[in-house]
């Protein structure tokens, strides 16, 4: 009994603080993040601050014609087997950053969001310094070319999913992939190289990567990261993919972790009756 | 103290040694696993190469885990090679002699693999024909693709071979 | 050991290893009166062995090159190597988990009174124990080559810089560089590999010697000569350990728990973000078990020197514990000691504030908080010798329980 208090009080002891170093200590030190996920309602696939769309239902035969007039000139569209008009060594040297192929762009990203971008892709992104300029196109010319984007759209997950809308800035080295665009032309576009996203789920955690991806200069002011518009499908299967690679033996770790508390158990039972035993006549 | 002595046969003394020494064996079991090769060197350890890019009679070495591969196409007049070719005219062997582990050189005129070290010899076929070596040189584990074998697998006709 | 065999003979002649085995087990005897707590010291040996063991597996992979050391540990170690993962997690968790086991061993000691005579140097070795172990957790962190570590390791390693006159060549030497560089993962890699864990034998070695000389202390603090333990006591083999055998059980079952579902505490997130000396993250902290230390340095927030005076002093009083409290029994066992007794609450519950404030952005109200926090923790070793003027005293007028 007496033994049983003293335990008592340890795990008093040790509860609070852990308590006190974990739980408490992190919702202090996270607050301003969860206060900028309040008050914009992230993860806000809406894109709601952007304002109102006309509705999307354009005409994709019109749309092919205005992509050529407008968008091939640093666009590729592999789908329709538009190439890339330049390397990406050139592409790179001459925008700051390799333009992505556009062959399945509104599989993943929002189309709301992406009429606002091909608008002013400095406002959408929340990038001033993007490299693309607003092209002054009328509502219907863009809405033409995201119907024909859309037409030749297929889904794509997990690394390629990954290379498509993360690929042109972010490496994931542990899975042999680099980013598209040369690291040294990524620290002249954006100030530094963007980090090697390999195990970033482990450093960042789903619940501020899906955050922070949404909306990025809501969670870090001042960031150089684009807001890129990911579609809430894209979203997830993102984060699945982050998650696999970070955390490859997930699996693995559940079942073996099981197996030794279970061997354990047995063994806290063993060793309870020889103490037993042994300690009979002891008191 | 006398009555705690513990008795040798105690039930629960071997239970609880016994259940240790699972445990033990898993923590070596674990230990053990960490030092096989890494999924790197493994996927390494297997290499792709087309035959036909061999002229008849040429010799090419491929590397394989480090060591060299001899790729033979053999003429008609080197021998059928009984149980030891590969899509009939190929001579597929490592080169590594059987004896202390030099590496042979193919000598063109005499058609012969011809050891260095020791003076040993092999045939087109890679069978010890002269000199100290006791077996013939060693078939890699190999499968054919069409016309390309990938070696550090194992089909069907190596295993084939190694049964006859 | 009862029976000889041959080669047992034979050993025994050359080696004495049955007084051997007598002295340090079968008829070391321990008295009846001590709880579960004094499990506690076998148990640091139990996470030690753990750590070396799964210390030796990493150092099979680990590559102590500022290019490569991050990638090692998170790519090779973390994903390549069978198992790999299980040692790493055993590794972190194991050094965190020590520190528990170590406060808990060294709290028992204080509020019991086993630092008192005749068991000074069973205190001091293990207080150097404690400071070396300091050391090894210190330098093995900075090995992973993250955020955490790197920041960390730059951090405390700055702290030499205020030692007057020589301190700001002192930080270079340290490093070996003007910034925590290669040159310092790799002396951090030597020291945490080789010397600390050699210095960590030794002194295990005479903290084990002197106990086994001064004997247990008690529940009570009762001194008992060797021989009543024998009479009235129990052999630390086979029955203490059968005890022990139960708590290392309890122990690993918590222990493995963490390990595999519950590791975060002690694999910082940040840390999975390689070291980059040109981005503080915004957020950087001790591992827990310095944060109480940690926020007495920060704790004098309006002046670095006392901040950094109090920060040495609340490592090092402990040291003095036996000299600062010298009463004599009944008053040796806090159980018995009603004015220490209430300091020791005060001391453990400040302890915990301290580190959960060491965690905690130092601003506002958690800097008065720790201010305050950090005078408490002085407090406790400055009562100490009037506790014992007073009960001193009142033994003197043949008082007592």
């Amino acid at each position: 009994m007496k033994e049983l208090k003293i335990l008592l009080v340890l795990i008093v002891i040790v509860g609070v603080t852990y308590w006190g170093i974990e739980p408490l200590a992190h919702s202090i030190m996270h607050k301003h993040i969860e206060e900028a996920i309040h008050k914009y309602h992230l993860p806000d696939y809406e894109f709601s601050d952007l304002g109102s769309t006309p509705p999307l239902d354009g005409d994709a035969a019109k749309g092919k014609e205005a992509f050529q007039m407008f968008c091939a000139s640093c666009h590729g569209l592999k789908a329709d087997g538009i190439p890339a008009p330049m390397d990406p060594k050139t592409a790179a040297a001459s925008f700051g950053v390799v333009p992505p192929d556009l062959s399945n762009v509104t599989s993943f990203t929002s189309k709301k969001f992406l009429f606002h971008f091909i608008k002013d892709p400095a406002k959408a992104s929340e990038f001033k310094k993007i490299a693309m300029p607003a092209m002054g196109l009328q509502d219907e010319q863009i809405v033409d070319i995201i119907a024909y984007l859309d037409s030749k759209a297929k889904k794509v997950h997990g690394a390629e999913l990954f290379k498509e809308a993360c690929g042109r800035c972010h490496s994931a080295k542990y899975q042999k992939i680099y980013a598209e665009t040369p690291p040294d032309a990524l620290k002249k576009y954006l100030g530094k190289v963007p980090p090697d996203l390999s195990i970033i789920m482990k450093a960042k955690g789903e619940h501020y990567l899906v955050a922070f991806i949404n909306k990025p200069q809501a969670l870090l002011p001042g960031t150089s990261m684009p807001r890129v518009g990911l579609n809430k499908e894209a979203t997830e299967d993102l984060m699945h993919y982050l998650d696999r690679i970070a955390d490859p033996h997930k699996e693995q770790r559940v079942k073996v972790g099981l197996i030794v508390l279970a061997y354990m158990l047995v063994m806290v039972g063993l060793t309870y009756a020889w103490k037993k035993k042994i300690w009979k006549n002891i008191h | 103290m006398a009555e705690e002595k513990v008795s040798r046969r105690d039930f629960l003394l071997y239970a609880m040694g016994g259940w240790a020494a699972v445990g033990l064996g898993g923590v070596l079991y674990a230990m053990y696993k960490t030092w096989e090769p890494l999924p790197e060197v493994k996927a390494a350890g297997i290499v792709r190469f087309d035959l036909s890019q061999v002229k008849p009679g040429e010799l090419k070495v491929v590397q394989w885990r480090g060591k060299p591969v001899f790729v033979l196409r053999r003429t008609p007049d080197m021998g059928k090679c009984e149980n030891r070719s590969i899509a009939n005219e190929y001579t597929v062997v490592v080169g590594i002699c059987t004896h202390l582990g030099c590496i042979p050189n193919w000598e063109t005129d005499k058609k012969i693999f011809k050891c260095p070290c020791h003076g040993g010899e092999f045939d087109a076929c890679g069978v010890n024909i002269f000199g100290p070596p006791p077996r013939p040189l060693e078939i890699p584990p190999f499968k054919l693709e069409g016309t390309t074998i990938v070696l550090g697998e194992t089909g069907p006709e190596y295993e084939k071979m190694m049964k006859g | 050991m009862e029976k000889k065999g041959g080669l047992m003979e034979w050993l025994d002649k050359r080696l004495a290893i049955e007084t051997l085995w007598k002295v340090m087990m079968a008829e070391y005897y321990l008295p009846k009166n001590i709880n579960f707590l004094w499990s506690f010291g076998v148990l640091t040996m139990l996470v030690f062995v753990i750590l070396v063991v799964s210390g030796i597996i990493l150092l099979m992979y680990y590559k102590p090159d500022a290019k490569m050391a991050f990638d090692s540990v998170n790519k090779t170690i973390m994903m390549d190597v069978a198992f790999g993962w299980v040692f790493r997690h055993v590794h972190a968790v194991g050094a965190s988990v020590m520190f528990l086991v170590l406060f808990i061993h060294i709290g028992r000691g204080i509020y019991y009174g086993s630092y008192k005579a005749p068991r000074e140097v069973v205190w001091i070795t293990g207080f150097i124990l404690f400071v070396l172990m300091s050391a090894t957790a210190f330098t093995g962190y900075l090995l992973p080559w993250g955020q955490m570590s790197y920041w960390a390791a730059q951090t405390i390693t700055t702290l030499f810089a205020k030692i007057p006159f020589i301190g700001p060549d002192l930080v270079i030497w340290i490093r070996g560089n003007y910034i925590v560089e290669d040159a310092t993962l790799t002396r951090f890699f030597a020291l945490h590999v080789t010397f600390l864990p050699a210095l960590i034998l030794v002194f295990t070695a005479i903290h084990l010697y002197a106990v086994r000389i001064v004997g247990s202390n008690n529940e009570d603090g009762i001194p008992m000569t060797k021989e009543e333990k024998k009479k009235n006591g129990i052999p630390f083999w086979p029955v203490f350990m059968a005890k022990e055998y139960f708590v290392m059980s309890v122990f690993l079952l918590f222990f493995f728990y963490l390990v595999f579902f519950n590791y975060k505490f002690a694999m910082d997130p940040i840390n999975f973000q390689p070291a980059n000396y040109l981005q503080t993250p915004p957020h950087i902290y001790p591992e827990w078990y310095f944060l109480a230390f940690y926020e007495v340095l920060r704790g004098f927030f309006f002046s670095e020197t006392l901040g950094l005076i109090g920060f040495v002093l609340s490592m090092f009083l402990p040291l003095f514990l036996p000299w600062l409290d010298t009463s004599p029994y009944p008053y040796v066992s806090g159980k018995h000691r009603p004015l220490f007794k209430i300091m020791w609450w005060i001391f453990v519950a400040d302890f915990i504030a301290l580190t959960i404030l060491g965690k905690l952005p130092p601003t506002g109200l958690f800097a008065w908080l720790g201010f305050v926090a950090s005078i408490v923790y002085f407090l406790f070793f400055a009562s100490l010798p009037i506790i014992s003027y007073i009960e001193k005293k009142k033994v003197a007028s043949g008082g007592g329980q």
